[in-house]
């Protein structure tokens, strides 16, 4: 934090009123990216390679990822530190999954009258490892946001509660 | 802080229909003006005039000597306190204080100092994460004022901001304005049709009617030297007794009714003498025992008080409505008769209904 250590001080003392937004929005984003990532998945007609157990897991896993991420948008804009906890798992799920739909159908070959393609062309497949890599990005920058305004809001309350038994 | 100066204002509505006619008024630095009158008699639009939510159709008004007639509300540097609240539901009372100063682009650090410093003052610091929803009718309407006290404007306009709350809330709410009044010293315009409320808040009242100003004045000014008719009956409750009455030498006449006269009134009244006048006298200058009779119809206890309410004479049909309050518990049935004698008159000219004077024209 810059400025004096009274700005400072102020600026502690804000967020017992003033919403975690920071957080709440990089959620909002995460979730923005994850959309683009699955209507350009879902988007692709390629032979009957995408009508797989797979690409169904994927669908109910977006569906829990837009549910569970909205909620812990919820959970950090009110200072909750356990929702850190839930975004950094998101995170890494948002990452680990770059090497399970997309790498599998970049990586797959269907024949479609006559001619080989591939699952997933290379634009599209940079795109949507671009789209669930900022998702990711989004969901721990706002875990560790939230992480951190927890525990100075935290130390701060306690600090004036200590000044008030005091007084 | 700021003066306040209104010049001819008027208002005319598009369909031609005149709400407030040649209003002067200059608001002194730091005074509370009340404007009191019933409903539909040009306050609240001439308090919106001077907000900027209504144009002025004619005239001038002038904050600090600065002509403001045309200036957008915005830049008036006024604040407005609603009847209704007007908070925004989904914001916290934080929010809802700062909000205003959000839209100014003012520094977080310094509005966060402002909201806590308005908080402080109108006892709304352990509120400050809460909804409206979750505050009572008081709290909101602190909240309102809150919101006006961190803009630190030049003038404070209140308009009718206890109506929606109930008699015991409206006490206190009516208490914490007077406070805050003396604490802020700022210049405020409060409208209210309450004249409990004018009475008490005010440092000058401006009593309006049909869109005109009738009396502007202390509050003990209106009480005691009411300028005409309307004013002597609306300022007062329960209001004052009007009688037409004709001077008859010594006395005051009408059927069923003989009202002595001092040396001193009947020298204000020499000019009126064999003609027909109003005598008004309030409920509370009356006392037990005198020249007056009355035949009881009700009587109200109030305790330190008794209201009688009946008619004069000993019953006739020429009988007129008369309320007195008496000091003491009284128990007086329907059809009594009481004596009563009048300690203090107000009298009025009948054609122009002002109030008959010492020195002035008659």
């Amino acid at each position: 934090m810059t400025g004096t250590a009274e700005e400072r001080e102020i600026r502690l003392d804000r967020m017992r009123y003033v919403k975690n937004t920071a957080s709440s929005r990089l959620c909002y984003l995460a979730i923005i990216f994850d959309v683009l990532y699955f209507v350009k998945i879902y988007q692709s007609d390629v032979g009957s390679w995408y009508y797989r157990i797979l690409v169904g897991g994927s669908i109910i896993y977006n569906l829990l990822f837009m549910l569970v991420t909205f909620l812990a948008s919820e959970g950090v804009k009110n200072y909750k530190a356990g929702y850190s906890k839930v975004l950094y798992i998101l995170g890494v799920l948002q990452a680990c999954r770059i090497f399970i739909l997309p790498v599998s159908a970049h990586s797959a070959l269907v024949k479609v009258g006559g001619e080989q393609l591939q699952a997933m062309d290379d634009a599209k497949f940079v795109f949507v490892i671009i789209c669930l890599a900022l998702s990711a990005v989004c969901l721990i920058a706002a875990a560790e946001i939230n992480r951190r305004k927890c525990a100075a809001l935290a130390e701060h309350a306690g600090r004036t509660d200590e000044a008030k038994e005091a007084a | 802080m700021a003066t306040l100066s209104l010049k001819h204002i008027g208002k005319i509505y598009d369909n031609d229909v005149q709400a407030v006619q040649d209003f002067n008024l200059d608001v002194r630095d730091g005074e509370l003006i009340v404007l009191v009158g019933p409903s539909g008699c040009g306050k609240s639009t001439t308090l919106r005039m001077v907000a900027g939510l209504e144009d002025i159709s004619e005239g001038q008004l002038l904050l600090d000597g600065k002509d403001i007639t045309r200036m957008a509300p915005k830049d008036r540097d006024m604040a407005m306190v609603f009847q209704n609240y007007a908070l925004y539901g989904h914001m916290t009372i934080y929010e809802n204080m700062a909000f205003s100063l959000t839209l100014r682009r003012e520094d977080p650090n310094v509005i966060h100092k402002k909201v806590l410093a308005a908080a402080e003052i109108l006892g709304l610091t352990e509120q400050l994460n809460k909804k409206p929803a979750q505050l009572s009718g008081g709290q909101r309407q602190r909240v309102a004022m809150g919101r006006a006290i961190v803009r630190n404007p030049k003038v404070f306009l209140f308009d009718e901001p206890l109506s929606n709350l109930d008699a015991k809330l409206r006490g206190a709410t009516r208490r914490e304005i007077m406070l805050l009044h003396k604490r802020l010293g700022a210049t405020m315009m409060y409208v209210t049709h309450d004249q409990t409320e004018a009475l008490t808040l005010a440092d000058r009242i401006v009593c309006m009617s049909m869109g005109r100003v009738q009396q502007v004045g202390t509050p003990l000014e209106l009480y005691e030297t009411p300028a005409n008719l309307f004013v002597a009956g609306f300022i007062g409750l329960p209001p004052m007794n009007v009688f037409s009455v004709r001077v008859d030498g010594d006395e005051l006449t009408a059927p069923d009714l003989r009202v002595p006269l001092t040396p001193g009134e009947k020298d204000l009244l020499k000019g009126y003498a064999g003609r027909e006048i109003v005598l008004g006298v309030r409920p509370e200058d009356m006392a037990s025992g005198g020249d007056v009779t009355m035949r009881v119809v009700n009587n109200e206890n109030l305790g330190m008080n008794t209201l009688v309410h009946g008619t004069t004479g000993s019953g006739s049909a020429n009988g007129r409505k008369i309320t007195a309050k008496l000091k003491g518990w009284h128990d007086h049935r329907a059809g009594d008769e009481v004596t009563l004698s009048f300690t203090r008159k107000h009298f009025f000219d009948p054609d122009t209904t002002n109030a008959i004077r010492k020195g002035e024209p008659q």
